[in-house]
């Protein structure tokens, strides 16, 4: 009887057929520049938007769970359909990561698909070193004093600039007013205080957030990540071992519960609704979805940019999205109208009031229909000028892996701080020197 | 095609046959397409992983790539020199062999009783599937809440506040619980199908000749269920030294819970290293076919001897 050796090599063809189906080519005729350079890329012409050829613009961005997208394509068309632009939109999954693959996938099968692609803000050094986006410096350049100037450095790389800002997003202390008169200026004062009022809780799970999360202190502590020549790792230096103690602390003492090391964003917000909490990490998101349902801290709660760290100054670390331009879109005047409507101050103000998506334009937040229905505007801006870009690197994710894995040992007690950040930074410098 | 061979030659078939193209060729001729959609579907991939994890693909320049030095076998040299690949495999393995033994205990006790004859059996099977029918990643969101810390569902029970998806080795528990809760039912229904085929009047004889319950389940019901367990396990097993979705939602692969997929998914999708992901990938489907092999030989041994009786 041979079935059980059928099946046995049937179900190996399909395992190996799993195990190595996501393999997708990585290879691309075009080759240039080596190093953190990008040399020889296509420049857009700020004036081919002015009045470039009819057609379509495809826009990509991930799943359309507020509308905005919608709501895009819509005003671009009523604006410009009558003069034979269209806009069409393409939605991703939700998730991050899965819109870079779908988005690198179709970059090296050359496809125009996505003439403009919303970026998440960590990836335009790997997208641009791979010389799928325009050159967007001459744009820029026309009037970089309209934007607010943290979230323009997450569009800048290798001397240039590769997008225009959508939307940006930073994170803020939530407290509750009815438990502190008013936010903590530094972060050893929120530490404190919060082991009185319940604790802190924030993004401690070994992923992306938490490298925010340690970060927004590291910067605060005049911590950096790579040398200014983004060559080197400077991970391992005093000021990032003295963030890193504090969080560590923190949790030994109880101001954080240790539960905080497995929380991501959707867990962070259940344990404050909770109530048992005096203090949040969290992006702008939370300030409305906090106040909803079965929240037990409705009306209770404010918030207020990241303080400062003692003996250092304030930071912040920047999410959001920008617009990129594909280098094998067949329309680059019309696929950077469309870029450039996304940050007109029209609809940068709807954006803010319908979307919660903070604007990139600082002129939107003194607008009085703004003032008047985001109570938080002022703090917000605050916030993102405050904050700053995550490293900007093509070998990025790696880099990011080796914060967040070591710092979490550390925040769990696999680790002391020093040990983590010294093996973070062995990390780091074998990333740098991947191929 | 041995039933063909054995058609003996001189029958008017052969010798109509043979007139026009050689049976041999006929056969092959005959299963052509589906060995033409094997090798798009499966040699290709496999062929092409294989060459993708001979070279190295420059991360920060487009198009540049090289052979992996030394002879192309540089990245399965810093897979298998990297103590990450290696604690991933004892990982993967422990997740295996304590998952594929819980489920099957249990999965042989759901499957006797819903063998069982008695009112309600239908909606019992019913029910019993559901947990199987779940898709996996809601499978991880239903058990990420409740072993949530410090105030989830399990820890209010327990009257504890241990951080599960946060400990070692809590973590990895976690998550063979959820495995085994997600996939004993398939194991059931694989045992169930083979009991089925299980001819009563078997049991009617040992009946008359006086054989005890345990008699007959032992000497009856466990010999003749052979080759469905066999199978179930080969299956399973298969299946759960790839896992990749419970870790993957649960604890993003850390804790004491990196298993082979998911540091190959970290390398090939989220790093961008093809080659040295390539090459992860192909060490784990050695690693499979190396169980699934030795599967065959310990056990697949027997069922011919079984069927052979």
């Amino acid at each position: 009887m041979r079935l059980p050796l059928a099946i046995g090599a049937l179900a190996a063809c399909c395992l190996i057929v799993a195990a190595c189906g996501g393999s997708s080519s990585s290879s691309s005729s075009s080759s240039g520049g080596g190093g953190g350079s990008v040399k020889g890329a296509k420049v857009i012409d700020p004036n081919s938007m002015n009045n470039p050829p009819k057609g379509t613009v495809k826009f990509c961005q991930g799943q359309d769970t507020t509308g905005i997208g919608k709501d895009l394509i819509k005003s671009f068309n009523a604006k410009f359909g009558s003069q034979g632009y269209k806009a069409t939109l393409t939605q991703f999954p939700a998730s991050a990561d899965q819109q870079r693959t779908q988005f690198i996938q179709r970059q090296q099968a050359k496809s125009d698909d996505c003439d403009v692609f919303s970026s998440d803000v960590i990836w335009t050094a790997e997208f641009s070193s791979q010389k799928w986006l325009y050159d967007m410096t001459p744009y820029i350049d026309k009037a970089r004093s309209k934007y607010i100037a943290a979230p323009l450095e997450t569009v800048h790389y290798s001397g240039k600039y590769w997008g225009v800002p959508e939307t940006s997003d930073a994170g803020f202390l939530f407290y509750r007013t009815d438990k502190v008169k008013s936010a903590p200026t530094t972060w050893q004062q929120v530490y404190q205080q919060a082991g009185q009022q319940g604790g802190i809780v924030y993004q401690g799970a070994p992923y992306e957030g938490l490298t925010c999360n340690y970060l927004e202190l590291a910067f605060a502590a005049g911590g950096t990540v790579l040398s200014p020549d983004g060559k080197k790792s400077t991970i391992n230096s005093p000021q990032n071992v003295k963030a890193l103690q504090l969080m560590v602390d923190g949790i030994k003492s109880g101001d954080a519960p240790k539960s905080v090391t497995t929380y991501q964003e959707p867990q962070t917000d259940q344990a404050f609704t909770s109530g048992r909490y005096g203090f949040m990490r969290n992006w702008t998101y939370a300030y409305a979805a906090d106040n909803t349902g079965a929240s037990k801290v409705k009306g209770k709660y404010q918030v207020a940019p990241l303080p400062s760290f003692e003996g250092g100054g304030k930071a912040g670390i920047l999410g959001g999205h920008n617009s990129v331009i594909s280098v094998y879109t067949k329309n680059p005047g019309l696929a950077l109208k469309l870029a450039d409507f996304y940050a007109s101050d029209a609809f940068q103000k709807k954006a803010l009031l319908k979307y919660s998506q903070a604007a990139i334009i600082p002129s939107v937040y003194s607008d009085p229909d703004v003032k008047k229905a985001i109570p938080y505007a002022p703090q917000l801006l605050q916030a993102l000028s405050q904050a700053k870009a995550r490293p900007v690197s093509p070998v990025y994710p790696q880099i990011s892996q080796a914060i967040y894995k070591n710092v979490n040992d550390a925040l769990a007690g696999r680790a002391s701080p020093q040990d983590a950040l010294k093996k973070a930074n062995s990390q780091i410098t074998s990333a740098l020197a991947t191929f | 095609m041995e039933a063909a061979s054995v058609r003996t030659a001189g029958t008017p078939t052969q010798a109509r046959r043979s007139k026009g193209i050689p049976e041999r060729r006929l056969a092959w001729l005959m299963v052509s397409p589906s060995l033409i959609l094997i090798a798009i579907v499966a040699a290709y991939p496999i062929l092409y992983a294989i060459w993708l994890s001979l070279h190295e693909y420059s991360v920060r320049v487009a198009g540049l790539s090289r052979w992996a030095s030394p002879a192309g076998l540089g990245n399965y040299k810093k897979a298998l020199s990297d103590p990450a690949w290696w604690s991933a495999l004892e990982h993967t393995l422990i997740f295996t062999v304590a998952s594929v033994t819980l489920e099957f205990g249990l999965g042989l006790g759901m499957a006797l009783a819903m063998h069982a004859a008695f009112r309600g059996q239908g909606a019992l099977r019913t029910v019993v599937l559901v947990p199987w029918a779940v898709l996996t990643v809601v499978t991880a969101i239903m058990w990420q809440t409740m072993f949530v810390s410090p105030y989830g569902f399990v820890n209010t029970v327990l009257g504890t506040q241990t951080v599960w998806l946060g400990s070692e080795p809590q973590a990895l528990i976690v998550i063979i619980l959820a495995d085994v809760w997600k996939t004993t039912p398939f194991m059931a229904l694989l045992i169930l199908a083979g009991l089925q085929v299980i001819p009563g009047e078997v049991y009617e004889a040992a009946e008359v000749d006086g054989a005890s319950t345990w008699q007959r389940f032992s000497r009856i019901t466990l010999p003749l269920l052979m080759p469905a367990i066999l199978v179930a396990l080969i299956f399973r097993t298969l299946d759960a030294l790839r896992i990749f979705d419970l870790p993957f939602v649960l604890t993003q692969g850390q804790n004491g819970t990196s298993t082979l997929s998911t540091i190959s998914q970290e390398t090939f999708a989220t790093n961008r290293i093809y080659g040295l992901g390539s090459a992860m990938a192909v060490l784990t489907f050695i690693v499979v076919m190396i169980v699934s092999f030795s599967y065959i030989r310990f056990v697949g041994g027997n069922i011919r001897g079984l069927a052979e009786d």
